[in-house]
């Protein structure tokens, strides 16, 4: 089996907001079509992370580089448009907007009108189309988000939270698709849900107050009970 | 053909009525409802779609109505070009200031276009005076020469004239609607970051929509300086910097037909009130307050789902009867 090629490159990266620092030497690395998991308690700075590799928050010291090329100083939507698409915690979604018009907006953006790829992971968008957004439920929205997000073949995935506060069937559909998203994009999740967080990843980062306390690699050997001593 | 009707039908029928209003109305009403419409639709635009409250409207409708006003009475005499170079210059001006001001907060980007308003004024009426002659105004009324197929030196030709480019920022503004620009615009309102993500740059965006918004407001400002043949610093006195906010409110924010309803309104009250009693400000102050107070949507806002329930529920009993 060859090993994947290096995808994210992340070392070093501090993070403070004001005088509270967030982050203390931070390194990660992803690999094409890889599914990698931070677990953590609250404020343990999962999100300060996914936020820093997407150019929300820039860091104070540190480096990210996708392929070999700095990510860092760039502005969001330049890191959106080099394939590295960020999914937020909150499933807000343009609620003004139907559901068509906010795939749009992800369409045109990336100039991948291939929407028959979103309806195929998540059909049910499909019969949603002329909905405002503001009226979908959350295991709607979060559909939407990631239909979204996953226009323009995205080579890296910053997902939040993705299943908190949804029914158990939605978070086996978001499993599954997961999995399947696996084969051609890295994904970069962070996730409280032990058990899928173990049905998917193939590494996972523990994070503790700012810093990463643990790597788990080895793919069989990682169990929910491993994990629960960091959330 | 159905849904060409379907989007042209609503703006064919609004500007018909404003056409059929000429029969029973003074022309020059009814040119200064269109004309204002033009100016208040930029406004509705800002705020409806992108969320930007602008109190300094004013400055681009004299930007606009200056760069007509200079050619008309400097250069030359062909009204279709000191509009086309009125229109240039508020894009020119939205080009050059909108980088700056459409980094900031809503809230800043309003008193920060005042501030232009202000500025716009005493250039005019002090700094320049030498070329645009003070108080005095530049008058160029005679200057202007006739145009062929709609003569716009006559108030007649320049009426038809209005009709139709009113018309067709109408049809502009209803094809950004419907476009994904259109939607941008809405998404930036919302929550810029979140369209960052997707790979917008917000402020391309904001900016885009503050030139567009600004030169269709310089637009009424070149078409009030042809209609008028003059153009004085009053047109740009900040004291009517509200004017534009308060019609678009009045009429509805964000809604197509809102510019218009509430330039009617509002024009109507003032030239109706302002006849009948001497301090009709005041009249005007206190019926705004009581309308925004009745219906915060506003006028359009308010009327246009009962219209809409009256029509189901007559197209249901037509149906039922056959």
């Amino acid at each position: 089996m060859s090993v994947p090629d290096r995808l994210l490159e992340a070392s070093g990266l501090n993070v403070a907001y004001g005088e509270a620092r967030v982050l203390f030497d931070v390194a990660l690395t992803v690999s094409e079509r890889e599914i990698v998991t931070c677990v953590g308690r609250n404020g343990a700075g999962k999100s300060t992370l996914l936020k820093c590799i997407a150019g929300f928050v820039k860091p104070t010291s540190g480096t990210v580089a996708l392929n070999g090329a700095s990510l860092l100083g760039l502005p969001a939507h330049a890191v959106a448009r080099r394939g590295v698409k960020y999914i937020p915690q909150d499933k807000k979604v343009f609620s003004d907007l139907t559901v068509r018009e906010n795939l749009e907006l992800g369409a045109y953006a990336t100039r991948d009108y291939r929407w028959d790829r979103v309806l195929g992971y998540f059909p049910k968008l499909g019969t949603l189309m002329q909905r405002k957004a503001g009226h979908l439920s959350g295991g709607e929205r979060q559909m939407l988000m990631i239909g979204r997000a996953i226009l323009g073949n995205p080579v890296l995935l910053l997902i939040d939270e993705p299943t908190e506060g949804l029914a158990p069937s939605i978070v086996a559909q978001l499993k599954e698709v997961f999995k399947d998203l696996s084969r051609t994009t890295a994904l970069v999740i962070v996730e409280q849900n032990l058990p899928l967080v173990c049905a998917i990843s193939d590494r996972i980062y523990a994070l503790r107050e700012g810093r990463i306390v643990t790597a788990l690699e080895d793919r069989a050997s990682i169990t929910p009970q491993m994990c629960e001593q960091y959330v | 053909m159905t849904a060409a009707l379907r989007w042209w039908g609503g703006p064919i029928v609004a500007f018909s009525l404003l056409a059929l209003m000429r029969l029973v109305l003074p022309l020059a009403f009814v040119i200064e409802v269109l004309i204002f419409s033009i100016y208040t639709i930029g406004c509705s635009f800002l705020l409806g779609r992108v969320g930007f409250i602008s109190f300094g409207q004013p400055a681009y409708l004299a930007i606009g109505a200056y760069g007509t006003g200079f050619y008309l009475y400097y250069f030359g005499a062909n009204p279709l070009i000191g509009l086309a170079v009125g229109v240039a210059a508020g894009a020119v001006a939205a080009g050059i200031v909108g980088p700056l001001f459409v980094r900031l907060r809503s809230d800043y980007f309003a008193l920060v276009n005042l501030a232009l308003a202000v500025i716009v004024f005493y250039l005019m009426q002090k700094v320049l005076a030498d070329i645009t002659k003070g108080d005095n105004g530049l008058w160029f009324l005679t200057n202007i020469a006739s145009t062929p197929l709609i003569d716009i030196a006559r108030p007649e030709g320049f009426f038809f004239f209005a009709l139709l480019a009113g018309l067709a920022v109408w049809a502009l503004y209803k094809y950004i609607d419907g476009s994904v620009f259109g939607a941008c615009c809405l998404a930036v309102k919302a929550n810029d970051d979140k369209l960052r993500f997707l790979g917008y740059s917000s402020f391309s965006i904001r900016l885009l929509a503050f030139v567009i918004a600004n030169t269709t407001t310089a637009l009424a400002g070149a078409m009030y300086a042809v209609y008028l043949g003059f153009v004085s610093p009053e047109i740009t006195s900040p004291a009517r910097a509200a004017d534009p906010v308060v019609v678009t409110i009045l009429g509805g924010t964000g809604s197509l037909y809102g510019p218009i309803v509430g330039t009617l309104a509002y024009t109507g009250m003032k030239d109706a009130i302002s006849k009948l009693v001497g301090n009709w400000e005041l009249f005007i102050g206190f019926l705004l307050v009581f309308i925004m107070l009745a219906g915060e949507k506003g006028i359009w806002g308010t009327l246009q789902p009962l219209m809409q329930n009256a029509l189901t529920r007559a197209r249901a009993r037509w149906r039922r009867d056959r």
